[in-house]
């Protein structure tokens, strides 16, 4: 019973101290929206549109087959032809210098010539705009070849993207889910820097001098940080879809069991940390090279896949890669919680967890007496 | 009734001895004042009593309860006010008794609290806007909330300017006119003398001397210097110290112009014969004072340490 009134009154202590400070507030909710919105403002936009590419095209003697070629590129939806129709090779190559066009395609100057020129600035060489044009018109040389001799093709690729929730995943959601796993993350991470600082001034000591029950007040500090991560979640989320147009198709149970073990997890890495930080400087120092490691390396921004090789060994050992993978799964995809990728990321994100708080309770009892010196 | 018992306690940090041998026993209803220069094993000493750091040998007693056994109900009978006055900066002085006094199973009402310390004006105002004596007597108020039968202060004027001083003063008779039990570290000798009914004076991880302000003083008192200065010049000062050389009692003399300094074993019978020799010649005796002796003398006199604060 009066560990029901200790639980009651340690709760609304916490709430106040949360509520009235600034920081808190600063770094949990508004630090984090500011980066989302920025984020989404600048990488968001024209990230529907469809690949498209413009051309200049040359055909120096207009012949049967360059006639027949120039009509065929002229249908292609993604090429948008320079100046509307053929232009001079001395022009072509000019346009292509100055990139005024993506790349330059010289149609065969006779009945009888076969080969199909492309031509791209050196810079852009490796760029994503010249070999997709390529590629393009390789498999347009390709169709032309087996027309030439009369053959069917008999195997076609057709390629589609699908997601089990959304076939629209974009960029919006993408980065929506990532922030929601940082802003939560990093609420873990920068949070039990109270901890330290109550160890200084010698509140914990203070604490234990009394009967009070400290896993009461563990306890109703952990319920106040979950609060607030569900503060954090539902605001992100709300500016995401009904400023951003972001897309949610959420499985709530899978949402809660991930929501839950990554914010406890990533309270027990800032835990860690406190247990050996000494001051809130070394504390902060090292919660922010965790962060920013796992901002950057995690997917937050930028898929995983698309990283470099050798780093993503490293994106796979981070506990954010799990968390947002885990939240991807479950506000976006739809993830059942019968999913065992989805218990697999959990699996590794708690095992993260539980180290760092047996790691950290154990250099807690080591340094006890120093503690309280 | 004895209290609290403590028996030949040691504590050693890494390769420091912080307490080698301390042994007292605090009587209900008394101050008791351990003094000792910085580093002395004041604070590792409260905080083994008080159950923060476990002692490498010795015992410590609460009446029957020690701390492997009863830690809890010790803790219940306890109020502590550490040297860090650590608080609740963003909650005010109310919600920060209300916080305290649900640890435990009674408490006494918060507002007869804020009114003993002084604070009921400051008592919606954040602890972090209150000054350095508020903050000391919130401190002493959070460990009074309990009504606790032993309280341990710990430097509790520490900084503090004279008139947040002796609020606290006040605070301390006031308790103690309640009939709880104080144990108390210092920095001023004054507030010791003043308030103590027990002075241990500490050195060294060892205590050097125990007994009442007044018994520790008395020990002291071999040679007492006396001013006197005279009215009729430097002459008749000059006649004075010649003549209370051949005192017995006087062990020295210094005279500088018109005034007179002397040592003496027997202030009282100097100046007798003194005041004997100025009537017969006729001299005026402009002032006198023989000089008190104090706690602070007792301290420096046994450790071998000036003051520092």
């Amino acid at each position: 019973m009066n560990n029901i009134k200790q639980f009651k009154q340690m709760f609304l202590a916490q709430l106040k101290l949360t509520f009235r400070e600034k920081q808190a507030w600063f770094w949990g909710i508004f630090f984090p929206v500011i980066l989302m919105v920025i984020f989404m403002v600048i990488f968001s936009g024209g990230s529907n549109d469809e690949f498209s590419a413009k051309v200049a095209i040359v055909d120096e003697n207009p012949n049967p087959t360059s006639e027949t070629l120039l009509h065929q590129i002229n249908a292609l939806p993604v090429l948008e032809v320079e100046s509307g129709g053929p232009v001079s090779r001395e022009k072509a190559d000019e346009l292509v210098k100055d990139k005024d066009v993506d790349a330059a395609i010289i149609l065969p100057e006779s009945v009888d010539a076969t080969s199909l020129l492309l031509v791209v600035n050196k810079e852009n060489e490796q760029g994503i705009t010249a070999q997709a044009l390529s590629s393009i018109l390789d498999k347009f040389v390709q169709q032309a070849n087996l027309f030439a001799v009369g053959a069917e093709p008999i195997y076609e690729l057709q390629f589609e993207a699908i997601s089990s929730g959304s076939n629209e995943l974009n960029y919006t959601d993408f980065l929506l889910t990532g922030m929601i796993a940082l802003a939560i993350a990093q609420g873990g991470l920068f949070g039990m820097v109270d901890l330290v600082e109550m160890r200084r001034k010698g509140l914990i000591k203070r604490l234990r001098m009394t009967p009070a029950n400290m896993n009461i007040f563990g306890l109703s500090d952990m319920i106040m940080r979950l609060l607030f991560s569900v503060i954090q979640i539902i605001l992100l989320s709300l500016i995401g879809v009904l400023i951003f147009g972001a897309k949610l198709y959420i499985n709530f149970p899978s949402l809660l069991i991930v929501f839950i073990l990554g914010a406890l997890s990533f309270n027990a890495l800032g835990y860690f940390i406190s247990s050996f930080s000494k001051t809130t400087e070394a504390y902060m120092g090292v919660a922010n090279i965790f962060s920013f490691l796992m901002m950057f390396l995690s997917g937050i921004f930028i898929p995983v896949e698309t990283m470099p090789d050798w780093i993503q060994p490293i994106s796979n050992v981070l506990p954010l890669t799990y968390f947002v993978e885990g939240l991807r799964d479950s506000m976006v995809y739809s993830t059942s919680i019968f999913s065992g990728t989805l218990w697999l990321g959990i699996g590794i994100l708690a095992i993260w967890g539980i180290l760092s708080y047996l790691i950290g309770s154990w250099l807690y009892k080591r340094k006890s007496i120093v503690a309280t010196r | 009734m004895t209290v609290l018992e403590v028996k030949n306690l040691q504590k050693t940090f890494g390769t420091i001895q912080a307490v080698q041998d301390i042994s007292f026993s605090v009587e209900a209803g008394e101050v008791f004042t351990i003094i000792g220069p910085n580093g002395a094993g004041k604070t590792t000493t409260l905080e083994m009593i008080e159950g923060l750091v476990t002692p490498d040998q010795g015992e410590i007693r609460f009446g029957e309860m020690n701390w492997g056994k009863h830690a809890v109900a010790i803790k219940k009978k306890i109020g502590v006010q550490p040297q860090s006055s650590a608080m609740f900066d963003l909650l005010t002085p109310e919600e920060n008794l209300n916080l305290f006094a649900t640890f435990y199973d009674k408490a006494r009402p918060t507002e007869e609290i804020l009114e003993l310390i002084n604070l009921t004006d400051h008592r919606n105002n954040h602890v972090k806007k209150l000054s350095g004596g508020q903050r000391q007597r919130l401190a002493i108020g959070l460990a009074m909330i309990s009504d606790p039968e032993i309280i341990f202060l710990d430097e509790p004027t520490t900084g503090l300017d004279p008139q947040a001083r002796r609020n606290i003063w006040d605070i301390i008779l006031q308790l103690k006119q309640l009939g709880k039990t104080t144990i108390l570290t210092t920095h001023y000798m004054e507030e010791a003398e003043k308030l103590s009914d027990r002075v241990c004076i500490v050195d060294q991880g060892n205590i050097v001397t125990l007994d009442t302000p007044a018994a520790l003083i008395e020990k002291l008192t071999e040679e007492r210097e006396v001013r006197l200065s005279f009215i009729d010049g430097a002459a008749a000062a000059e006649e004075a110290d010649r003549y209370s050389k051949n005192l017995d009692s006087v062990a020295r003399t210094e005279r500088v112009g018109t005034s007179l300094k002397l040592w003496t074993t027997k202030p009282e019978d100097t100046l007798y014969s003194l005041f004997g020799f100025t009537k017969e010649k006729n001299y005026q005796v402009e002032q006198v004072s023989i000089r008190e002796l104090s706690l602070e003398d007792v301290f420096i006199a046994f450790t071998g340490k000036e003051w520092r604060d």
